[in-house]
Formats: C-alpha cells, structure tokens, sequence
C-alpha cells in the first residue's frame, strides 16, 4: 500500500528536560532507535499525541548531532500542553521533515549573526550547532539572545558554557527586565543588537522569536547597513498538512510550510504583509 | 416599492449630512435580479445606493454587533422579522437601542428566488415588479404577471408581525396581517411515530455541512465565544458525522428555545434546506402550549418563559413516559 | 459518436451500478446532490449544478486515513485501507470536470495524496450544458459549458436522447461494453447537438473578458475594495463548501477510550479559527482579511502556484451566498469585464 503524505511514524520520547516554567526539550527517536528522519537545520516536523491532536515544530538539534530529534517546546495550546505532561518512554506521533530549512550553503565563508527571542531560539539552535561542527566553514559567529527574564533562558549550557568556547564565537545575552542576580544586559533584543552594532560586511544574519521582535529586529538591522537579502527569518504560522495542500499558512502566492518556513528579508518584502 | 425607496434615500441622506447618524445600514442591488444585499453607507452623496424591492431579505440588525461600530450612532432599515431579531438582541444585552436609529419599512411578503427558479421563470429574468397582489416578471422582450403570493417566502406567508414593533420613524403604511398557520408542518410531524421522526431527522441533518449560517444569520446567536467554535475542549468535532451535526442542531435548538423570533432567516440561508424551522417552531409551540402564548423579539421588557421559574409551572415533560 | 435513448437511462444506469458504484444527481427532500444510484432513484439530469459539487466525491467532507490504539506508553498506528476508486461519476457539468483538474494540481503534486489518486480512478461522464444560468461564467476561465476535455464519455442533451462521446481509453471500454443500449444518430440528431453547443458556448462568450485579471488581481491585496465587500460577510463557509475547487483542509482526531481515529475534513478559510495560532496571533484577525484572501487565492495566488485560475465559474458562491457577496464583482474590479443582461 502506498503512503498517505500525512501517515505518521510512531516514535518514543527518550528524554525531557525542563528549560524555562513553560518550555521543556524533548528527545524524540524512532521505534526502533535513531533518529525518524534525516533533516537539515530550519526544518520542521509534526508531532502528534492521537485523540489531542497533531502541531508543528522546528527541530531545535543538529543533524548528525545525536541519534535523536530534539524539539524545545513551549506550552501555549492543546497539544503543547499534553506534550509537557507526557513521561519519558512515551510514544507519540512524527511526520516530516518539513520547509526549506536554512540555506546552509549559502552560509558558508560569512560571518554569522544569531537573533533569537524566547522559544525563537529553537531553529536557530539547530543551525548554530551545524555551524560549530563544520566550524572551519564559517567566520565569527555572533549570538544575540533574550528573554523576559533570567529564569526564561533556554538551553543555557550551551548558551554559557558550550558556545563561548567554541573558536571565533561570541554570545550576547539579554533579558527584558532586569532583576536581582542578573548582571548581564537589561533590554529589549533589537534594541541591544543595534547597541552592538554588528557590521554588514560579508556577514549573513539570522533571527527568530516574537513577530514583534522580529519586526524591530528587521529595522535595526536595515539601519545598521545590513541588505534584505542578508537578513534571514523564520516565520511561523497555523499548519495542519506540512505539505502545501490544507491551505492555511500561504502568504500570497507561497506555502510556509513549503516554501518556507526561512526566507530571507528580500523575499518577504515582495509578499504581502499577512504575517 | 419605488415610493419607499425613494423616501428611504431622502432620509438617509438627511440624517447623515445631519450628523445625527455616522452610518446608514440599508441594502443595495445587485447585478442579478435577486441580488439585495447589506450596504454600509457613511456619506450622503451615497444614499442613492439605497434600494428597498422583493430581494431585500437579510437582516441588518446582526451587523451592530461589530465593533467597529459600538462606538457610531447608526441608522438601519427593519422589516418586521428584523426588528424581532432587533429586540431579541436588546433583551440579551447585546445592542443598544440608544445608537440605533431604526426606521420601520412595512412588508407584505419578499420573494424566493427559489421558488422562481422552480417555477421555471429566472432564465433571462431581468427584474420583478409588485403592483397590490400581484408580480411582474420582466424580461428583455415580454413580461409575465401573477399572484403575488405564490412566490413569496414560507417564512413570509406564515408571518405575523410584517409591521416592525420598534422603530423611530415609519416609512410607508401599516400592511395587512394575514398569517397562514405556521405549525402545519411540525404539526404533521407530531402526527407520526417516533421511529418516523427520527428517520425524518436524521435524513434531514445527515446533509449538513456545518457551514453555520444558520448560526451565523442568526439575530438569537450572539454569543461572543460559541460553544461550537472552542477548540479547547472542542465539544463539537469537525467531522460531519451524524451524531455530530444533530449534537450541533439540538444544542443550538435548545439555546433559541424562548429566544428564536422565528424570522426564519435559518432556513433560508441553508444550502442544503435543512427544515430548521419546523424544529424552532416545535419548541415555540412546546413553550406555548406550556406556559403560555409568548413571542420572542415582540416585547424586550417582558420575562421569557424560560428565563423564570413559577412553582406552578408544568414538568409535563418530567412525567411523561417517552415521546 | 453515439447516443442512447432517453428512455433507456434507467437500463443503462442499472447496468453500470452492477459494474461500479454509480453516482449521479438526485433529488431528496428538495435537494438534488450526488449520491449512488439504487433503484427507484430520483434522478434530476437535467437540473444544472448539484448544490455540492462531485467534490464531496473526490475529496470526501471528511475521512478517517488513520487508526491508532494507546495502552499505557504504547501507541499503534494503522493505516486505513485506501478508498475504492473504481466508480462512475455520471451527469457531471464540464465547470465541475474543470473543478475536479484544479482539485488535482494540489492534491497530485507531490506528495501525492494517495487516497485522493485512489478516488480519480473514477470514470466521469460529463453532461454538457445547453443553456448555462445567468450566475454562470466558466467561458470566462476558458471552459466551455458545453464540452469538457477532461471527463471521459461527454454527453450532449438532444431532448429525446444524450448524444454520447468517449473521449479517454477509459471511456472507450466502458463504451464498448455498452453496445446494447447505444445506437447511432442521425446527422441530423448530431448536428442538432452541435448547434446547441455553439450556442451555450456563444450565450457566455459576449458576456465575458478576462485580459489582464491575472495579472492586476496581483496588485490587489491592498485595493479598497476590501475595505467594502467584507463588511457583510456572515463569515459562514457556504461559498469555500460549495465551491468545486476549495481545498482547505483539517485534521482531527477522535477517540473512545485506548481506540481513536484520525480524519481529515474541510475547512474555511471563512473562518474564524482558520489561521488563529495557539498564541493568540492571527494573521488574518478580521473578516476582511478572510475575504481577501478567498478571492486573491482564486484570482491571483492559485494562478501564481499552479498556472490556472482556482475557479471554474460554476456559479455556486454567487447564487448561494446569503448576502450576495459575488466573485464577478471582484474580477471586475480586477478589470475583467462582464455584462450581465
């Protein structure tokens, strides 16, 4: 029998472990071990818990990084909700890869910029740690990221202690408001990466988290001389197929969950504001 | 017809270069015959948009429910349907009658494109006409008369208030009142078995699409959130399955009992004619024939009966055995 | 060419139900759709367009594509058995032919659907329209009301009898099986037909142009328009579940105890809930946005993926919707011109 493009694989979620209050990691292999499928960073699968419901996320590890998937899930909906509290050994539900992913071969030689707020680090992270294994392809890599608050962080090993010391790699850690035991940057992450003030030269730069910071992010970055075609997004919007047929995450004439979710700032300006 | 609409023009642009209103709700011709539908008018250089003919079916008073509007003193048009449907609206707290200016447009009757449609008279059909009793059918090269009534909507020739019971100025004369029996149908229906009923039932529902314009078109479905459209728990599931589509028209049933004003705009708009009136009307008929005459949308101030509890009030329905 | 009497349909419809699920308009309760043929059927041939397109066939309002049983940390999944494609779709008009080759572009692409390329085995017998309603345009998208290149037998109403044409492999065998029950007209009776189709094709042609719509319609996403039309939408789904080309999609799961299943039904981008995130955030937050982009998706976005206008001009939406929100006033709008006398 031939398969049905929305025919799931069963799959058991080895590990979970708490990021944030709301956001938890949860390591996701197939049946039989290893990873369901092989994927590049930037791309998305659908998970599932039957009789709740199916929801699409991005894949927050790095191919060939571990014989699991890893998604970074926050609770904000019915399935997110029943996802957090599931056990680990649980079976769920997988299909994918979905999108285009980054365009990783277009990255390479430049230097990279990271944007990312709150869960908007999931994507990214996936690209970030692709990069740092093939690390000789790429010049300095910068990380900007924040959150509401300290205790909203995610993946903070690698955030202090993995990245900083990898070669030629620099992060940047903000949070919206300050408070005690925070010594770091207070403030929002647009307002931070133009502090910064990042140069354009050669440089490709990479962002996700909130539509509204990501709008913001867009603005500084156009003011700190970087083109549209340098800035690259993730957009995320209401999906049901994954595969350019349910017919709800269009914007214009494209399918996000096809032609996206990554498009770079050039593209976008070309499509509707519907996002 | 002309003459109302001519009046309904004058008066709207009167009280929009008055200033005493921000918009006129009223309804506007199409490019095909049957086609009069809601226009928005906020400029009095538009108030010859205005048309009032046999097409002018949908109820304007729903439209006040935007929020765009809350905040705007609007002018409308009610026929006598919309203006139960109006008053429905006030009872649940969900206009004011304060913003609306309403002006009452008597009706004998509109017609449904429907049933010209089976009367074999709409290829090349460029307008119909009323003179008294009587429709005109005009073509591009003859025309064709005859009765009136026979075209109207079911829903028109069972309808007892076609003179709106709230308005601030009439437009036109009082028309005559001549219902036809209403509960003819759901009076054959309780004529026959239960086994029967139920077949006719599920017949009927097993077409649905769930597209809700009934809900949609309904003046008693108000609701901010409806029970139908929360995901979380989702109580009504998207498949239209049987048992899903009656969950939806008894429960919606159930929520208009003492409240449905029987405008009958439910039925009209479903595409696959799903009798929902004849179910709005059992339960009318039950309400009446338990506690009393009482007719939803007439009087906002009175109590409907099921809003209140009199220890005398029957539970005929708590004795008896069965259906 | 052949044709068969009309007299002798109820033969032929018996005949072809034993070989295949048979499913042409009839009547219930007023209503005439596609349902399968059984005896004593009312069959309504002559009425134009079904209230649901043979989309409902095709494309099924919902089915279940998986089976799954949780006990305890375990979960299994089973696929449900493919549908059975081998059934015959009689007295389809060529808009609703049109309809079932745009729903293919989605659903054929890859990753093909496979239940969907299951249910296009069918066999389609298509019925030619003599005289199209004054709410129908599908001239304008360059169909023809009578004549539909994708079906596989046409037929052509010659009052007594259906002029009859295999225009596939497909048809041709069905045809051949049929031998009992057609015969060969007359020319005469053939160029009767002919005319007839000339005619229908000549009604709708004065009627329409649609130079350049494609084209503006792309520039129309922040036309004022908008701003108008969608102010009396009900923001009910009539005119996306009537339509023969909507698509849209979700997915559900029910469930009873450790056993459930999961369907894929038809949505509405009319509503609502359509495109609300688990967030909160709404792309399209009001009904304005919704109405666009129904109409920007026929006009303008579905000819940018696919190379073809996703409407037909069957007509549904315009006689349907209960305030008359009506597409041809978009495609004017787009500079498409109409005359409707």
């Amino acid at each position: 029998m031939l398969k049905h493009p929305l025919f799931p694989q069963v799959a058991v979620v080895e590990r979970i472990s708490r990021e944030t209050a709301d956001i938890k990691t949860f390591s996701v292999a197939a049946l039989k071990g290893g990873v369901p499928f092989n994927f590049m960073p930037g791309q998305c699968a659908m998970l599932s818990v039957p009789a709740v419901g199916e929801a699409l996320f991005s894949i927050t590890s790095a191919p060939a990084q571990a014989d699991f998937l890893e998604f970074s899930i926050k609770k904000t909906g019915a399935v997110t909700d029943c996802l957090h509290g599931i056990e680990e050994g649980c079976q769920i539900a997988i299909r994918g890869p979905y999108g285009n992913g980054f365009p990783v071969a277009q990255l390479k030689g430049r230097d990279l910029l990271f944007i990312g707020g709150g869960i908007g680090l999931a994507p990214l992270r996936s690209l970030i740690n692709y990069c740092l294994v093939h690390r000789g392809d790429y010049g300095n890599i910068h990380i900007v990221y924040g959150a509401r608050s300290a205790a909203d962080l995610m993946q903070r090993k690698e955030l202090y202690e993995n990245w900083p010391a990898s070669p030629a790699t620099s992060v940047y850690l903000t949070v919206d408001t300050g408070q005690e035991g925070w010594d770091g940057h207070v403030g929002f992450v647009p307002q931070y990466v133009e502090e910064l003030g990042f140069s354009p030269q050669n440089s490709i730069a990479l962002t996700c988290g909130p539509p509204i910071m990501i709008k913001y992010v867009l603005a500084g970055l156009e003011r700190l001389g970087f083109q549209p075609e340098q800035i690259h997004t993730t957009l995320e919007m209401r999906m049901k197929c994954g595969v350019g047929k349910c017919g709800r995450c269009n914007i214009g004439g494209k399918y996000v969950c096809r032609n996206g979710p990554v498009f770079n700032f050039a593209e976008l300006k070309k499509l509707p504001a519907e996002y | 017809m002309k003459e109302i609409m001519q009046k309904m023009r004058a008066e709207a642009a009167r009280v929009l270069s008055s200033g005493e209103v921000d918009l006129v709700l009223g309804w506007e011709k199409g490019d095909l015959w049957w086609q009069s539908y809601p226009v928005f008018i906020e400029n009095e250089k538009k108030a010859e948009l205005l048309t009032w003919d046999l097409f002018c079916v949908p109820n304007l008073a729903k439209y006040l429910l935007e929020e765009i509007w809350h905040k705007k003193r609007v002018a409308l048009f009610f026929k006598g349907c919309d203006a139960l449907g109006f008053n429905q609206l006030m009872q649940d707290k969900r206009v004011d009658r304060e913003k609306a200016f309403i002006f009452a447009v008597p009706c004998s009757g509109l017609v449904d494109p429907q049933k010209v449609e089976r009367a074999g008279l709409h290829q090349g059909l460029l307008r119909v006409e009323r003179l008294g009793d009587e429709l005109t059918f005009v073509y591009k090269d003859r025309e064709k008369k005859t009765a009136a009534p026979w075209f109207y909507y079911d829903k028109c020739l069972t309808c007892r208030y076609p003179n709106p019971v709230v308005f601030d100025f009439m437009l036109g004369e009082p028309v005559p009142v001549n219902p036809r029996e209403r509960f003819t149908a759901v009076k054959e229906l309780e004529g026959q078995n239960v086994d029967a009923r139920f077949q006719y039932w599920q017949r009927q529902f097993s077409r649905c699409i769930r597209c809700f314009a009934c809900r949609n078109v309904c003046p008693a479905c108000s609701c901010r959130e409806c029970i139908f459209d929360l995901t979380s728990p989702r109580w009504l599931g998207k498949a239209t399955e049987l048992s899903e589509n009656q969950f939806y028209h008894i429960t919606r049933a159930f929520h208009m009992a003492g409240r449905c004003v029987d405008c009958g705009e439910c039925a009209r708009v479903c595409p696959v004619q799903i009798p929902l009136t004849s179910l709005n009307r059992k339960l009318i008929k039950d309400i009446d024939e338990l506690y009393g005459p009482y007719d939803a949308g007439v009087d906002p101030q009175k109590v409907p009966p099921l809003v209140t509890f009199n220890p005398g009030d029957p539970a005929a329905f708590l004795e008896s055995k069965g259906v | 060419m052949q044709e068969i009497q009309k007299a002798r349909l109820p033969q032929l419809w018996e005949y072809l139900a034993k070989k295949a699920p048979l499913y042409l308009p009839q009547q219930e309760d007023g209503v005439i759709n596609f349902a399968p043929w059984q005896e004593g059927a009312r069959v309504k041939l002559e009425s134009l367009n079904t209230v649901l397109p043979p989309k409902s066939i095709v494309f099924p309002q919902w089915e279940t594509y998986l089976h799954f049983t949780q006990k305890a940390r375990e979960l299994k999944l089973t696929p449900t058995k493919e549908p059975e494609g081998s059934y015959i779709l009689f007295g389809v008009r060529p808009c609703d032919v049109a309809g079932i080759t745009v729903l293919d572009r989605v659903f054929l692409q890859d990753p093909v659907d496979v239940f969907y390329e299951s249910r296009r085995r069918c066999t389609i017998i298509s019925l030619a329209c003599n005289e199209p309603d004054i709410s129908c345009f599908c001239s304008a998208f360059g169909l023809e009301p009578g004549f539909a290149p994708a079906a596989d037998i046409m037929l052509w109403d010659g009052d007594k009898f259906l002029l009859w044409q295999s225009l596939t492999e497909k048809g041709e065998t069905l045809t051949h099986s049929l031998t009992d029950l057609l015969e060969v007209p007359t020319p005469a009776e053939t160029e009767s037909v002919q005319c007839l189709r000339e005619t229908a094709a000549t009604v709708q042609e004065q009627k329409w142009g649609l130079d350049g719509v494609k084209e503006r319609a792309k520039d129309m996403f922040n036309a004022p328009i908008w701003d108008s039309l969608y102010r009396r939408c009900l923001g009910c789904g009539i005119c996306t579940y009537l339509c023969p080309t909507c698509h849209c999609f979700d997915i559900g799961d029910f469930s009873r105890g450790e056993r459930g299943e999961r369907f894929r039904c038809w949505d509405s981008c009319m509503y609502k809930d359509f495109t609300l995130m688990a967030s909160g955030e709404n792309p399209r937050p009001t009904q304005k946005e919704r109405v666009r982009q129904r109409f920007m998706h026929k006009l303008s976005y579905f000819p940018a993926q696919h190379g073809l206008y996703g409407c037909v001009g069957c007509g549904r939406c315009v006689r349907k919707c209960p305030v008359n929100i009506d597409i041809t006033q978009v495609i004017k709008e787009a500079g498409g011109s109409i005359s409707c006398a």
